[in-house]
């Protein structure tokens, strides 16, 4: 669908840990594909862009994103108070291709990366497909009572850093022994450092069944100033827009030796 | 707007007529097609074009933005693809609107610079040339010419000859004097200035002590150049007798009328396309609204009109 800009009120705000889930009504004809972005004004304080974030849930009238604090931005966002207005441009960008040959599907998610595969995780099991939520975070209490939450829809398995909860580790210390891709679709979001281990463990061959969202500081969110350039492998040198030919790219399109070095 | 009745918002610049004094920047519209998604192209009162480099360019290396307080810097890098399918894809796909365009032209060399900008006036699409001499994000064609009157007049001199259509030529703010630059370009053959550029600009990451921008350096805009455009213009347009386009950290209808009353005859909005991609038709409807509260009847009545009222 094309995108919308709309003002819209906050109808709800979950606090989750570190994190808060704001829900607010959306115009008729909302309709986001798994992977896509709402573009939101962060106002004040001499801000001036939008912050972009992954649709968290959607459900016809409403929808939703999950906020954490990382700056200015979204510490204003994470104020709001339902009954607040908020300036949302979008969906947004290329969201998660559903498609595709294994039937079983490995989400892996670092932190607030968690939001889009949540979304995308409800769209694949009403297709039938397999879908396990790996879900890696510094200590078991960042992120409040969300994994209970989400452990009701999906199957989910957390890895600690600090061990309090699930594995001790990384989230890439949760998947299946040995899993090099065969077998298994892959779909991942969360830190670039996550998704460099990620994409080495699955390199080469397994590249093609790997699909990630990055994330990228965004301007326009349209295409149209190319400020989120994310280098691609073809043609060599280079680069696409995170916010139009992504956020979601496949595992072979990047060029992830470049990914790395400006990491 | 029954209040507004009356008020006439067409101006006319280097014999190029607008329906309305608001332009896009360069950069901050890509060329329509994103963004006519979500605006009436034909609500502008014209667009200039991302820049067009001879050959296509990918650009810098990420990262290419970083906010400041009221700014933006930006290390794009020229990235476009090139002339050839600029030719072929953009530029006569935004010739079915009703929408003067002006091609913003860049280059690596004044040979590029003339053989684009003559390809461009040759298709008989555009309504002007931007000439782009002052991208502080790129070694050559950017900064360069800036720092050097002689070597900019003689770069819009070459390419006057090759060019059939008004041309503008695009400043930084930081140059040897703006009126020194403005009196070269005119004298070279310019038809418009275009004012201004970004300001060359850097932020420092503290925590991993590197520079916030891949590129290292980048352009800084948004509201906090504004007041810079706005003594650019009034720099410019006291030392030649050349339509200028301001442009600058354009937000609300009064920073534009602030430029057109110091010598703007039309103005650009940017940064804030980028924000909010309706706003020209909103700041169309401000404007409006204020000439009618202020009593102005055209456009033409605010511009140059502090030199009018006297001041120097």
């Amino acid at each position: 669908m094309p995108p919308l800009l709309f003002k819209t009120t906050l109808l709800e705000r979950r606090d989750y840990g570190c994190a808060s889930e704001l829900v607010f009504r959306v115009p008729p004809g909302f309709q986001p594909h798994p992977g896509q972005f709402l573009h939101i004004l962060c106002d004040g304080e001499g801000r001036l862009l939008r912050r972009p974030f992954s649709v968290f849930g959607h459900n016809g009238r409403s929808a939703s994103v999950l906020v954490r604090e990382v700056g200015g931005g979204s510490a204003w966002l994470r104020r709001r108070m339902p009954g607040d207005e908020l300036d949302v441009l979008g969906p947004l960008g290329r969201g998660f291709d559903l498609d595709g040959e294994e039937e079983e599907a490995l989400l892996i998610a670092g932190g607030a990366g968690v939001a889009p595969l949540v979304y995308l995780g409800q769209r694949l099991r009403e297709r039938g497909v397999r879908a396990t939520l790996f879900w890696g975070m510094e200590s078991g209490k960042e992120y409040g009572t969300l994994p209970e939450r989400l452990g009701e829809e999906i199957d989910l398995r957390l890895a600690t850093t600090d061990g309090s909860r699930g594995k001790r580790g990384t989230v890439l210390d949760l998947l299946p022994c040995g899993s090099s891709g065969a077998g298994f679709r892959y779909y991942a979001c969360g830190p670039r450092p996550m998704l460099l281990s990620l994409a080495s463990r699955l390199a080469p061959g397994g590249l093609s069944s790997l699909q990630v969202s990055v994330e990228e500081r965004m301007a326009c969110g349209l295409g149209a100033c190319r400020g989120c350039a994310v280098p691609v492998a073809d043609p060599p040198g280079a680069y696409r827009a995170a916010c139009r030919e992504g956020p979601v790219f496949g595992g072979e399109e990047l060029d992830w030796e470049r990914l790395r070095v400006s990491t | 707007m029954g209040t507004a009745e009356g008020v006439d918002l067409r101006v006319e610049i280097a014999g190029i007529p607008l329906k309305n004094p608001f332009l896009a920047c360069s950069g901050t519209f890509g060329n329509g097609r994103e963004m006519s998604e979500l605006v009436d192209l034909e609500a502008l009162g014209g667009l200039m074009t991302k820049a067009v480099t001879l050959e296509p360019c990918a650009g810098n290396p990420p990262p290419r933005l970083w906010e400041t307080r009221w700014g933006m810097l930006n290390s794009i890098g020229l990235e476009n693809k090139g002339l050839e399918r600029f030719l072929s894809e953009d530029l006569p796909w935004l010739s079915g609107f009703d929408l003067p365009v002006w091609v913003n032209v860049a280059g690596f060399s004044v040979r590029e610079y003339v053989e684009v900008a003559s390809a461009v006036s040759r298709s008989g699409l555009a309504a002007a040339v931007e000439l782009n001499i002052s991208c502080p994000n790129v070694e050559r064609g950017g900064a360069h010419f800036s720092r050097h009157p002689g070597e900019t007049a003689g770069l819009v001199a070459r390419v006057r000859e090759v060019v059939d259509i008004p041309l503008f030529v695009k400043l930084p703010p930081l140059t040897v004097g703006m009126g020194e630059m403005a009196r070269a370009v005119a004298e070279a053959g310019a038809d418009g200035l275009s004012l201004v550029n970004t300001i060359p600009a850097m932020a420092v990451d503290v925590e991993r002590a590197c520079p916030r921008l891949g590129n290292v350096t980048g352009g800084l805009s948004g509201p906090a150049l504004h007041p810079v455009a706005v003594h650019a213009v009034w720099e410019a347009s006291g030392s030649v007798d050349l339509p200028v386009i301001g442009m600058g950290g354009v937000w609300s209808c009064s920073d534009a009328v602030e430029l057109f009353m110091a010598g703007a005859g039309a103005v650009a909005v940017g940064t804030l396309n980028l924000v909010e991609p309706r706003a020209v038709p909103r700041l169309v409807e401000e404007l409006r609204g204020f000439m009618s509260a202020n009593g102005y009847l055209t456009v033409t009545e605010m511009v140059g009109l502090l030199r009018r009222k006297g001041w120097r």
